[in-house]
């Protein structure tokens, strides 16, 4: 048992009613949950006293809805059971989504797995698992979508997106490698602004590693460029290739 | 594990219409493939689900999308649900918050914002409007009477209307120390009103 710390405690009721809008804060504080059992009794108390608000905010939903959720249940496959209790490891975690781009996941996980093989050190595999865990829970979001598209350079791009997690995982297959001294460089077009997204690494065995972007928006479109080592702030060439996200 | 008192029994502190425990027993039906089962926990959960959604969102169609990918979601993850943690209702309810807090949480919500603050300020007795255990509204709302104002405004800006704790202070005009504490302390005035233990 630790010191219940008054600064962290005291963020229990914004977090049970989902008012922590910080991604970084929320994690601090789920971090802080996992070793301080008496705010996770607090929270569990306060999350049941918002499902009571909730319940008193009950409207009748339009009836085709019963139709509509029916029908994509009967359509849908449940998620396996956890093995444990406590966290699902990153590794089963890849195998949850199943959804019509069920194949395309699966190469995905395959390639996160390859990855973690091949590091050697703790803190590596740390890192890794994290990541494929973060990119586990975009593949396995029910809103996920796929997106595959041949780049004007050769092989295509593949990306996987959930907008109702602003987050969406990019793999490539069988793309050249960039000209010397230049890199792959991936870009959020949106309305708003284009956005850096991330460098493309060298690929290994014709992938490329798996880059998560966050900060996805609706209306974004995915794009990527060759741009000089390192990576600019923005394009400064054609998109070779651009990914509509469409909701 | 202490199931805690968040899974009622008789009196049902956790649920308006004192079946939780079913509800309960229906979701582990439901882990095991079962669409009968999952039917019964729509009709049971779908008002709720759909209303709070409606009530953060606010556009109907897009209320109605969420429901759904809400309630698939309940089908698809069913099998991971741990009665442990908190009741059925309670688990559903959170994956509806999160989803509808998650939907009006991005920029390019950030227009619709100045709209929906000003259709929440006149909002007030939606709650009574829209539901369906009359008992249950009463008593939410004699729990909510009891709060402080500002305990009162700020649960229902953060939970009703979305915001984080952050615009919630900002609205009100207060500091981000006093909005945390009085969030904290009205929910745990509301859960000692309530019943919930």
């Amino acid at each position: 048992m630790r010191f219940v710390r008054p600064d962290l405690h005291v963020l229990a009721g914004v977090y049970s009613i989902d008012a922590i809008a910080d991604d970084a804060e929320r994690a601090r504080f789920e971090q802080h949950l996992r070793h301080c059992q008496q705010c996770a009794d607090e929270v569990r108390g306060m999350a049941a006293t918002a499902t009571r608000l909730g319940f008193a905010a009950s409207a009748s939903p339009p009836a085709r809805m019963r139709d509509h959720v029916l029908a994509a249940v009967a359509r849908t496959r449940q998620l396996p059971p956890a093995t444990d209790h406590g966290h699902v490891p990153a590794e089963q975690r890849l195998r949850m989504p199943r959804l019509a781009w069920v194949a395309v996941a699966a190469s995905l996980a395959v390639i996160v797995v390859l990855a973690t093989v091949l590091l050697r050190t703790h803190s590596e595999l740390d890192k890794v698992r994290a990541r494929a865990a973060a990119i586990a829970a975009v593949l396995a979001a029910p809103d996920a979508r796929v997106i595959t598209h041949a780049t004007s350079a050769g092989g295509t791009t593949t990306a996987v997106y959930s907008l109702a997690r602003h987050e969406l995982v990019v793999a490539s297959a069988k793309l050249p490698p960039p000209p010397r001294g230049k890199v792959y460089e991936l870009w959020l077009l949106g309305p708003p602004r284009v956005r850096p997204a991330g460098l493309l690494s060298a690929a290994t065995h014709g992938h490329t590693a798996l880059v998560l972007v966050a900060g996805v928006l609706r209306g974004d479109q995915l794009g990527m460029t060759v741009e000089p080592a390192g990576g600019t702030s923005r394009p400064t060439t054609t998109p070779i290739v651009v990914l509509p996200l469409r909701a | 594990m202490d199931a805690h008192g968040t899974r009622p029994a008789g009196a049902s502190p956790g649920l308006p219409e004192g079946r939780g425990q079913d509800l309960d027993g229906l979701l582990a039906t439901v882990a095991r493939g079962d669409e009968t089962a999952f039917a019964k926990v729509y009709d049971r959960l779908a008002g709720p689900v759909y209303g709070l959604i409606r009530r953060v969102v606010r556009d109907p169609a897009q209320s109605e999308e969420v429901a759904q990918e809400v309630l698939l979601e309940v089908w698809r993850t069913a099998t991971r649900f741990d009665p442990a943690k908190g009741s059925a209702a309670t688990w559903v309810l959170t994956i509806a918050h999160r989803r509808a807090v998650d939907r009006v949480r991005s920029v390019t919500a950030a227009a619709e914002r100045e709209k929906r603050t000003s259709v929440l300020l006149i909002a007030g007795d939606d709650v009574a409007e829209a539901v369906e255990a009359s008992l249950e509204r009463e008593r939410v709302r004699r729990c909510l009477e009891g709060l402080t104002e500002l305990q009162r405004e700020s649960i229902t800006l953060a939970y009703y209307g979305g915001y984080s704790y952050r615009e919630v202070a900002g609205l009100l005009g207060i500091t981000l120390g006093t909005i945390k504490t009085r969030i904290r302390d009205g929910l745990i005035r509301l859960r000692d009103c309530m019943g919930v233990t």
